[in-house]
């Protein structure tokens, strides 16, 4: 891979060449353009980039473009790549990026790059009385993500996009940060590290349930009805649920669709119906039936007679 | 109402007569005519069904010879006859003087032992011949292709004028010496003066049966090659030879020499009944052919019957073959005969009561050829040839007095005309092989599903494949005997070789007993050879002995012999002969005192080996056999199997004793130490179920525990100790939440108690909880707890908790309405789903399968050893855990011991007793199963006939196998992540090449190690891993001891001194490679301690391809191959496959020492 024979665009995406040990591993870049109105990336100093290195980091990524300019944060677009995939395959390429947004990512987090699920909990709106939840340990190592896959980066202010954007004359190396280690130091980091100290999973596991059941129970005033009343709505019509086991329904036992009726989408009982004529009480029945069985052996033996003169085509029975 | 019906019934009889006015129907409609029907219903009746009546039908074209094509054979045969009767005399002179007078033009006389001398004072002399037949199965119109390409044989009997003879004849061998003489000068005759080839034949190899071999030449006058066959010149005795009959019976000795004193030969006189045998067959020719001529007329299937007979003894070794049981060769008669005992019955004996009681009757002539080759089958299978005589009913009585057969005979079958026992010369062995056979094909044939599968068993396929035919192929090399026979036995036999290998099967038989079912001595069978060889100088150099193991007295470690009360009886002496100085007096536990042999073992795998102990003992004492010529195949295999011996006393030097047996005791210690902490949980424990193959015994690597202490000590390559997954259920409660994430957090409130309560309960133990962070799923079940006792076992148990499932499935299954399509899963949808697949797989099938598994172990012995061989095979070949999961190993090689589609008995003949066969045998079915279709194995059913469950083979993009159990109809629950269909083809060729290997059946070590040996030319990329920092690396196929032995490359990495169950980076840098890179390389690893990985392209990366945003792989710009496609004005890319590989190097820092391409 030669820069010079590299062009500068593809497809309006600036290639941003990265030199690697023995390679020169390409990055396309391009100025975000915002098309959905869920997620909001701040336009004019968000860097769309395709095709990161599969171990980036954070860090890495600012130091990389560190001669551009400061980078706010980074968002990694990793769990919905595979629904916009299957979308993206039919767009034209210039709405790609677009595609990608009708999924949303994550919602933009300051540790959207935590791999903690609680953490997600932790960011919704609380009330002042909610106790907090002792998290647990943060793992400072890296996330590998599926090779090819797509990064926001966004820049302190507008200019640092435009540096970013100009084409570099030379490959860049990929910077490495000796905070997060790789391979086998690694490996040896995230075994310690998935086993945390036991006081510490105790403390997360009991904040977490206090916390859970202080949501439950807000949640239970808050519902809107009491169980045995009836849920009447601005219109006046009932809202009709289906009950529990002794048909105790919300609002009265007015009868639901079935679960089995929802799925099939039909009803009637499992029983089947008799026949309503004998088989057998005619004479002509039986003769029928009788025809119908010699028949059918006779079909059978056609049948498996076409089958062996197939074998015997593929030479089948020659024993030795 | 009935007329209603009546007036329909009308309607439709006019409909089909409107049916009937159209050709093309009206045959399908019509009725079958009554001949029709008839062949219809015989079909099905009569043979086991109606398919296999036509496969037969087809087979049997197949291997007759073809009829039309005997013209230039006949017309030989008239001119060879014209020419054998005008041969001209030949003065009588002496033996040897006449043998030198043709020896001048190049032809030998195979004189029989003992060689006439000088002394002789009887001459040899030469007449045409009084009368020339075709006799035989070719004149009968009944011969049977043979194994291995061999000529069908043409027999020419050529009647001997009863004057050449005397009646002293039958003494000391004069007789075949006449004959060899009278042979020697018609072989001179025809090659000079017909453009054939004339070689000699012997049966056996025996000078006694020299016979006469005409093959054609191609494009001479009188080539008949288009028949495929060669004639045998037999001679015969005329009907007026003076050779008395009398002197003739199985209990007469005609041969003066020195009779032996073996004690184990069941002659106890000096009589000479194979010798005798020998002479009789020369009356045989003409009687054989008439009688059977008259079986033929009698019955008409008679003809069919034989054939499958044939066909189905040829298949298995019964027969002319490049591997042929020992005593079979030249039988051909006795086959007819067996079906003559069916046909006739037997003949009423009226002497010794015993065993004339229970005589056969004729099965009646009626009888479809299925249903008598059925018959026949059931006949050698409950044949009790050691001791009940048979005697085909004959029309005027039979010769010789019934008693004087057993007494001087092994078997005993007696032809219809009374004139020879077929059997004489086949040992007992050799017959308790035929009888398991037929067991085993019965079996078969009872078994009714999937009847084509049945035939091609039964016919088709060549079973003489040793390797997966015996529990234990030995293969001896006779070439260094170095204790003969003695001359009587030479005499009396034939050959040398004769004789020895008729006491080998006698001292093994004697020597195995009850260890075997079956035991039977393989060979080629003879070849013909020049006119100018006496006899075959070289002696028989390498003989296959194959065992089948019967289960429970196989491995024995002790033989009993007579008590030591009666040290002086025969039958002490005759256990003290046969042992030699392994057998000992000793006292035994219950106070007996008795003559013993104790085979020693120090391994349960060195147990498995104590009958060809004994093979190898015996034939070294009683034959001289140097031990370094007896091999088997199980000593390289188990060295597979087994730690480094390094490394095992390294960790005996610890005192840690490894195996299954110690592992399922920690395991119930640990249980213990649940059940112990009650009070201090808040749910009661109910159960503590094992998921581990290290519980069952399958896997690959007996368990060895590593102590803390231990393990700092160990270098790296040493250090690695499996996890061993248990799992924790607990009473149910209504203290659960009603939430996945709840419930995922109590679980871990739940590991923090008991990990808290089992360190304080018992010291020594280390407890931690593992969370997995890479799951990015929070209501998944992500967290264990993992164990480490102070004996150094690992564990790791997960809690099931069963409300987990209704929940998920709730998530999963989106709310439908009957009139709305289900919309496209939601990415909740789908993570419920996926965690839905892995509690299913986790919590209900993990432990089914454990129990099912451990009872399949338990119930044949073979079976864990086949498990963990395959399991290495298949590791060694880069694909077990990584493509194959083991579970399905499991199954599929269940599937060799338990049946297919129907479960046999515990005690049924065709499963495998030894491990090794069992891996043949599964071998076999990898490499003809297709995936495409489906395969059940009823693992969950206990004896006994099972259902079927129609199963549809679903192949996806992962996993292209569909294999099915009661337990999972769907056929997927362990192969849906895998083979894909690259890896099931992979996979089918390494089978295929295994099969070769193991075909070649001169097993060495070299072979098994090619068994094991991977080829790496395949893949694009191989990446080095650096082996000292490897924990696994001592399970690796070939592992360098060199690596952490401290004088090698030295402990690079014991800088941190932690130990870390369990850590295996090697694989987890593989499934971060497979997961990172899954849409352009396909990855192969040995998890076994492999320190190498392979990968491929994937087919679809290779081309430009337009640039598009979500490509899903790592791109460069293309240069050039872009600008052909104008259309598309999307910029054209390619795969960067220098920065993948920078990438890949850079994620495995470390631990990758370099990667290798292949150049193209």
């Amino acid at each position: 891979m030669y820069m010079s024979t590299v062009p500068k665009l593809v497809s309006g995406f600036t290639v941003i060449p990265v030199a690697y040990a023995h390679s020169t591993h390409i990055l396309y870049a391009r100025a975000h353009l915002s098309k959905s109105q869920d997620v909001v990336y701040p336009e004019k100093r968000t860097l769309f980039l395709v095709n990161i290195p599969v171990d980036a980091t954070d860090r890495e990524i600012s130091l990389f473009f560190k001669s551009c300019g400061t980078v706010e944060r980074v968002v990694y677009n990793r769990d919905s790549r595979d629904e916009a995939e299957a979308e993206a395959a039919a767009e034209q390429e210039e709405e790609a990026e677009a595609d990608i947004e009708t999924s949303p990512p994550r919602p933009p987090s300051p540790s959207s790059q935590d791999p903690h699920p609680q953490s997600k909990r932790k960011q919704r709106p609380t009330e002042s009385a909610s106790p907090s939840v002792v998290p647990l340990p943060p793992i400072p190592l890296r996330t590998l993500r599926k090779t090819g896959s797509i990064a926001h980066v966004i820049f302190l202010d507008a200019s640092s996009l435009e540096k970013a954007l100009v084409p570099p004359t030379k490959p860049r190396p990929w910077p490495s940060s000796s905070e997060e280690p790789r391979g086998l130091a690694h490996y040896a980091a995230l075994y310690d590290a998935q086993r945390p100290p036991l006081d510490v999973v105790k403390a997360h596991a009991d904040t977490w349930m206090e916390r859970f059941e202080f949501d439950l129970a807000k949640t239970k005033q808050k519902l809107a009805y009491r169980k045995g009343e009836a849920i009447v709505d601005d219109d006046g019509f009932t809202l009709v649920t289906r009950g529990g086991a002794y048909g105790q329904t919300l609002g009265g036992g007015v009868g639901v669709a079935s679960k089995a009726f929802e799925k099939t989408s039909r009803t009637g009982s499992k029983k089947k119906k008799e026949p309503k004529e004998k088989e057998t009480f005619y004479a002509f029945q039986k003769a029928e039936k009788q025809r119908k069985a010699l028949l059918d052996l006779r079909k059978n033996f056609e049948a498996d007679k076409a089958r062996i003169d197939k074998m015997k085509e593929s030479r089948r029975f020659k024993p030795y | 109402m009935a007329s209603d019906l009546k007036r329909k019934r009308e309607d439709q009889l006019s409909d089909d007569d409107d049916v009937e006015l159209d050709a093309e129907t009206a045959k399908k409609h019509k009725l079958p005519t009554g001949e029709e029907l008839r062949t219809l219903k015989d079909a099905a009746g009569l043979y086991q069904s109606s398919s296999f009546k036509l496969q037969i039908d087809a087979l049997l074209p197949n291997v007759r010879p073809k009829e039309s094509r005997t013209a230039p054979l006949d017309q030989f045969l008239f001119t060879l006859r014209s020419h054998l009767l005008s041969l001209p005399h030949i003065k009588p002179q002496h033996p040897l003087v006449a043998a030198r007078t043709l020896s001048e033009s190049g032809v030998a006389v195979p004189f029989a032992l003992p060689h006439p001398t000088q002394d002789t004072k009887w001459t040899v002399a030469f007449e045409p011949p009084s009368n020339i037949h075709v006799v035989g199965s070719w004149a009968n119109k009944i011969s049977v292709k043979k194994k291995d390409g061999k000529y069908f044989g043409l027999d020419l009997s050529i009647e001997m004028p009863a004057s050449l003879f005397q009646e002293k004849d039958y003494l000391d061998a004069r007789y075949f010496h006449k004959r060899a003489y009278y042979l020697a000068v018609v072989a001179q005759s025809i090659s000079t003066s017909f453009e054939v080839d004339v070689f000699y034949g012997a049966t056996l190899n025996d000078p006694r049966q020299t016979f006469i071999v005409l093959r054609p030449r191609k494009g001479a006058s009188h080539d008949f090659s288009k028949t495929h066959a060669e004639i045998h010149i037999i001679p015969a005795l005329s009907s007026s030879h003076p050779i008395p009959l009398h002197r003739l019976s199985p209990s007469h000795s005609n041969v003066r020499v020195q009779p032996p004193t073996d004690a184990l030969l069941p002659m106890t006189n000096s009589s000479t009944p194979i010798y005798n045998t020998a002479i009789l067959i020369s009356t045989f020719p003409k009687l054989s052919l008439l009688s059977t001529n008259t079986l033929i007329q009698s019955s008409p299937t008679f003809r069919d019957a034989h054939t499958l007979l044939r066909v189905w003894a040829n298949q298995r070794g019964y027969g002319e073959g490049a591997l042929c049981i020992h005593g079979f060769e030249g039988k051909g008669s006795w086959w007819a005969s067996v079906l003559g005992l069916l046909l006739d019955g037997e003949e009423p004996v009226s002497v010794v009561g015993k065993w004339n009681a229970s005589k056969k009757r004729s099965v009646g002539k009626g009888l479809s050829s299925y249903q008598l080759f059925r018959a026949s089958l059931d006949l050698l299978a409950k044949q009790d040839f050691e001791n009940a005589p048979a005697f085909v009913k004959s029309a005027n009585g039979h010769r010789y007095s019934p008693e004087e057969y057993p007494s001087n005979h092994s078997a005993v079958f007696v032809d219809a005309t009374s004139t020879i026992n077929h059997l004489v010369d086949v040992p007992f062995t050799s017959l308790d092989m035929l009888q398991y056979d037929a067991q085993k094909t019965l079996e078969q044939l009872n078994d009714s599903t999937g009847t084509d599968d049945v035939f091609a068993d039964v016919f088709l396929r060549d079973q003489t494949h040793l390797s997966k035919r015996c529990d234990a192929v030995i293969r001896v090399d006779l070439s260094r005997v170095s204790k003969y026979r003695s001359t009587f036995e030479f005499v009396e036999y034939g050959t040398s070789d004769n004789a020895l290998l008729a006491a080998i099967s006698r001292f093994l038989r004697r020597g195995l007993g009850d260890r075997v079912r079956a035991l039977a001595i393989f060979h080629p069978s003879s070849n013909v050879r020049s006119i100018s060889e006496m006899s075959r100088p070289a002696r028989m150099s390498v003989i296959h002995i194959g065992l089948i193991y019967s289960p429970e007295d196989a491995f024995r470690l002790v033989d009993h012999g007579p008590a030591a009360g009666e040290q002086d009886t025969e039958a002490a002496k005759e256990f003290r002969q046969l042992w030699g100085p392994k057998s000992e007096l000793r006292r035994f536990k219950d106070g007996r005192i008795t003559e013993s042999v104790v085979w020693e073992v120090k391994t349960s795998d060195e147990r498995a080996h104590i009958p060809a102990f004994i093979v190898r003992h015996l034939l070294h004492l009683h034959f001289g056999v140097p031990i370094a010529d007896i091999k088997t195949i199980a000593t390289p295999f188990d060295v597979k199997l087994r730690l480094p011996d390094h490394l095992a006393s390294l960790l005996q030097h610890v005192g840690a004793t490894g195996g299954f047996k110690a592992a399922l005791t920690a395991f119930d210690g640990l249980v213990k130490n649940f059940k112990a902490l009650d009070e201090k949980l808040p749910l009661a424990l109910l159960n503590v179920s094992p998921v581990a193959e290290y519980l069952r015994y399958t896997s690959t690597f007996t368990p060895v525990p590593i102590s803390l202490s231990s393990s700092l000590a160990l270098p790296t390559p040493l250090r690695y100790l499996p996890h061993i997954p248990i799992i924790l259920e607990f009473e149910k409660s209504s203290k659960w939440p009603d939430d996945l994430r709840a419930i995922q957090k109590i679980k871990l409130a739940f590991f923090e108690t008991i990990a808290s309560a089992l360190m304080t309960a018992s010291p020594g133990l280390r407890a931690a909880v593992h969370i997995e962070y890479s799951c990015d799923s929070d209501i998944q079940d992500h967290a264990s707890l993992e164990i480490l006792t102070p004996e150094g076992w690992a564990f790791s148990a997960r809690i099931w908790h069963d409300r987990e499932a209704v929940l998920l499935e709730r998530l999963a299954s989106p709310a439908q309405t009957p009139v709305t399509p289900s919309p496209q899963p939601s990415k909740d949808q789908r993570m419920a789903r996926r965690a839905l697949d892995i509690y299913t797989r986790r919590f209900i099938h993990a432990p089914r399968h454990h129990r099912a598994i451990a009872t399949v172990a338990h119930r044949y012995i073979a079976y864990p050893g086949t498990v963990r061989l395959v399991k290495r095979w298949l590791a060694s070949h880069w694909l077990l855990g990584v493509h194959v999961s083991e579970e399905v190993v499991e199954i599929i090689c269940a599937r060799s011991f338990v049946g297919n589609g129907v479960a046999l008995p515990d005690t049924a003949t065709n499963a495998p007793r030894s491990k090794e066969r069992g891996f043949a045998l599964v071998i076999e079915f990898l490499k003809e199963w297709k995936p495409e279709n489906p395969i059940f194995v009823p693992l969950y059913e206990d004896n006994g006939p099972s259902i079927e469950p129609s199963v549809v083979a679903v192949s996806s993009k992962e996993g292209v196998w569909t294999i099915s159990t009661s337990e999972d109809p769907r056929g997927k629950m362990w192969t849906s992540s895998g083979p894909d269909i690259v890896a099931a083809q992979r996979l089918c060729a390494l089978a295929k090449e295994a099969h070769k290997v193991l075909q070649e059946n001169d097993v060495d070590p070299l072979s098994v190690k090619r068994l094991f040996a991977h080829a790496i030319d395949d893949y694009d990329i191989v990446i080095d891993l650096d082996p000292t920092v490897l924990p696994r690396y001592h399970q690796n196929i070939d592992a360098d001891e060199l690596v952490w032995s401290k004088s090698g490359v030295g402990r690079p990495t014991d800088g941190d001194a932690v130990s870390r169950p369990g850590f295996d980076p090697a694989r987890i840098l593989f499934d971060d490679l497979q997961s990172t890179y899954s849409d352009t390389l396909k990855f192969f690893f040995d998890i076994y301690g492999g320190h190498r990985i392979g990968a491929i392209w994937l087919l679809n990366v290779s081309r430009t391809r337009p640039f598009r945003a979500l490509g899903g792989f790592s791109s460069v710009p293309a240069t050039e191959g872009g600008k052909s496609k104008e259309k598309d004005k999307r910029d054209a890319v390619l795969l960067n496959r220098q920065s993948v590989l920078d990438e890949i190097k850079r994620l495995g820092t470390g631990l990758i020492k370099k990667i290798t391409v292949r150049e193209k």
